[in-house]
């Protein structure tokens, strides 16, 4: 027992010798700061979505999807999560080019081109909240077809005679200059059930 | 001038050599002798020249021998009569879309024949007789911007030139390409071009005059599906058609609007019709077949039927792409490219086609495409001569050629424009 008590007593004084109060304090706080932040970091948490879904990329329904931006693809993202990638959630009604591949991004035109006023509207899921989100599929116009990152997805598209619904149409057709260059998404809302 | 400089020989050093001696720095102006850098052997350079002249006289001797090639002329092809295994392949042209055209192609001897240029986001259509085409399409003053002009450009199908257009108001429906976006009355004596503002309409043209004869508004139905002298039916949100009368002059003397032929939530058809022997026929995404009958004053609709039987529905096989489906009217039979989808494939091209008998409703093939590695089909079409041949045009571009009674491929054609999305024959 005496050789147990010199052990502790040793090791108590080490500690007291290398160690502050101060300096315990704020190693504690750092561990506790982290611990409140982590749910804030912005952590891929899609997967989990998916697994709650019950389904997977496996029971994903086959579309036409042309994945020519793939490429552009950041390394280890989701490709759902990815506005260049034409497997990105809010693009499940798009057809066309993506503007995020063209010089501006999933919501903004391109430098030089001009939105639609008047546009065609899908209903996406969002993996990540599991929401449907009403998005507005505008075109940009003024330019000729970007031509890169065609992607081709037609969830819940109707043809011409539902032109709201419709993404065959050239919705750059009352611009000024209504020359077709590339199309993006915009969210308008919450799908109400 | 550029000097010669045979092959291996440096340029500089003991075997800097010119030919041409009235160069100022020729070797030969200032040399008369070159040295071989490997036995040091001083050869004389008219030695030297002497038997280069002979090696090229011996071996030019054949050519100098041979006669020489007349003079040409030049000219401008012209074109044959057509046959029927000619087709007209619209290449939207997709990634710079302001350049589509239309090529002519010939399904016998697998040759390109000509070209229509096409514009924007065009409609294309032919005249009843074969004799005319139309283009219906935008140009930009300034290529890709600028003061837009929509406009009906006629084309001789016997020189392939432009031969007059018709300026249109700035509506044109810019869209995919179907029979319906252009299209000529049953006698050629109207031409009806369908707008899009996104209000819809229809413009109605003379075009032996060269006028618009009038507008008329479909109250949101959309296209044009031309039938008789002078009526034209659109497809409306609700599933109906509108049929819309004209008089002489070409303006309304009246309309109708049919009971609904299809479900629009549960079940849409394509806009894209085929042609049929009294009509067209309508396929619904999940495969089911709509014949309307557009013969009489009002379109009549035949039962609906199914291109799938059970095993093929649990498969979720269905139609799809932008042409999907074509009609051999002297055989009877239907072609369809199919694939397995799901909800949103239904522009997705074929992995195989399948046949059926427009009479039986039965399917009587089925070609799959991937053992001819052939990419899907986004578009079809069949010749309607005796010896029918069939034309798929793929998600890459080819154009493939198949008997249409065998269904064994004749040939591929690589790469016939960028987006071959609408194939047209007479």
């Amino acid at each position: 027992m005496r050789s147990l008590d010199r052990l502790f007593e040793h090791s108590s004084r080490s500690l007291a010798r290398h160690t502050s109060r101060r300096s315990m304090l704020a190693t504690l706080g750092k561990l506790l700061t982290g611990a409140a932040l982590f749910p804030l970091l912005p952590v891929d948490r899609s997967s989990r979505a998916e697994a709650a879904e019950g389904g997977g990329p496996a029971a994903a329904p086959k579309t036409p999807t042309r994945t020519a931006g793939a490429k552009a693809t950041v390394e280890g993202k989701k490709a759902s999560d990815d506005p260049m990638s034409c497997e990105y959630w809010k693009y499940c009604a798009i057809d066309g080019f993506l503007c995020s591949c063209c010089g501006g991004s999933a919501n903004s035109c391109p430098p030089g081109t001009a939105p639609s006023p008047i546009t065609w509207i899908g209903t996406c899921h969002n993996p990540v909240d599991q929401r449907d989100y009403i998005v507005s599929y505008n075109d940009c116009c003024g330019k000729t077809s970007c031509g890169n990152c065609e992607c081709n997805r037609n969830e819940r598209e109707k043809p011409m005679y539902r032109p709201s619904r419709n993404n065959d149409l050239n919705w750059c057709m009352a611009n000024a200059d209504s020359n077709y260059h590339c199309s993006v998404s915009v969210i308008l809302g919450v799908a109400e059930k | 001038m550029a000097r010669y400089r045979p092959y291996g020989w440096r340029t500089s050093g003991p075997w800097t050599f010119a030919l041409d001696a009235n160069m100022p720095d020729s070797p030969i102006r200032r040399r008369t002798r070159v040295t071989h850098p490997i036995n040091n052997v001083a050869t004389s350079m008219k030695t030297w020249l002497t038997n280069a002249a002979l090696l090229s006289l011996a071996t030019c001797t054949p050519l100098v021998a041979a006669p020489p090639l007349p003079a040409e002329h030049l000219t401008a092809t012209t074109l044959s009569p057509g046959n029927p295994h000619w087709i007209y392949v619209l290449d939207e042209a997709f990634n710079n879309e302001i350049d589509a055209r239309v090529h002519l192609f010939d399904g016998d001897t697998y040759r390109r024949l000509g070209q229509i240029d096409a514009g924007f986001n065009p409609g294309f259509n032919l005249s009843p007789d074969g004799k005319t085409s139309v283009v219906g399409t935008t140009y930009f003053a300034r290529g890709s911007h600028g003061t837009r002009t929509d406009v009906v450009e006629f084309t001789d199908n016997t020189t392939l030139g432009v031969a007059h257009e018709i300026v249109l108001p700035a509506k044109r429906a810019m869209t995919l390409p179907t029979y319906f976006n252009i299209a000529y009355s049953q006698d050629s004596h109207f031409l009806y071009v369908a707008y899009v503002t996104p209000a819809a309409s229809f413009g109605v043209l003379d075009p032996a005059k060269n006028t618009v004869l009038d507008e008329i508004d479909t109250a949101g139905c959309v296209l044009v599906i031309p039938s008789g002298p002078n009526r034209v039916s659109s497809i409306c949100e609700s599933g109906r058609l509108l049929t819309v009368t004209l008089d002489a002059q070409g303006h309304e003397s009246g309309r109708a609007i049919s009971a609904a032929f299809f479900d629009p939530d549960k079940d849409p058809v394509f806009v894209q019709g085929v042609p049929t022997s009294d009509g067209f026929a309508f396929l619904s995404f999940l495969g089911e077949v709509h014949e309307v009958d557009f013969s009489g004053t009002q379109p009549a609709f035949r039962k609906p039927w199914s291109l799938l039987a059970p095993a093929d529905q649990a498969q979720s096989w269905r139609p799809g792409g932008v042409q999907v489906g074509a009609v051999q009217r002297k055989m009877g039979r239907l072609f369809v490219p199919m694939h397995r989808g799901g909800e949103g494939s239904h522009k997705q091209g074929g992995t195989e086609i399948w046949v059926f008998d427009m009479k039986t409703h039965q399917r009587l093939a089925r070609w799959p495409l991937a053992p001819h590695q052939l990419a899907d089909v986004l578009a079809i079409q069949v010749s309607q001569d005796d010896a029918p041949i069939l034309f798929a045009a793929t998600d890459k571009s080819d154009v493939a050629v198949f008997d249409a009674r065998s269904g064994q491929l004749r040939h591929v054609e690589k790469r016939l424009g960028q987006t071959p999305w609408l194939l047209l024959n007479p």
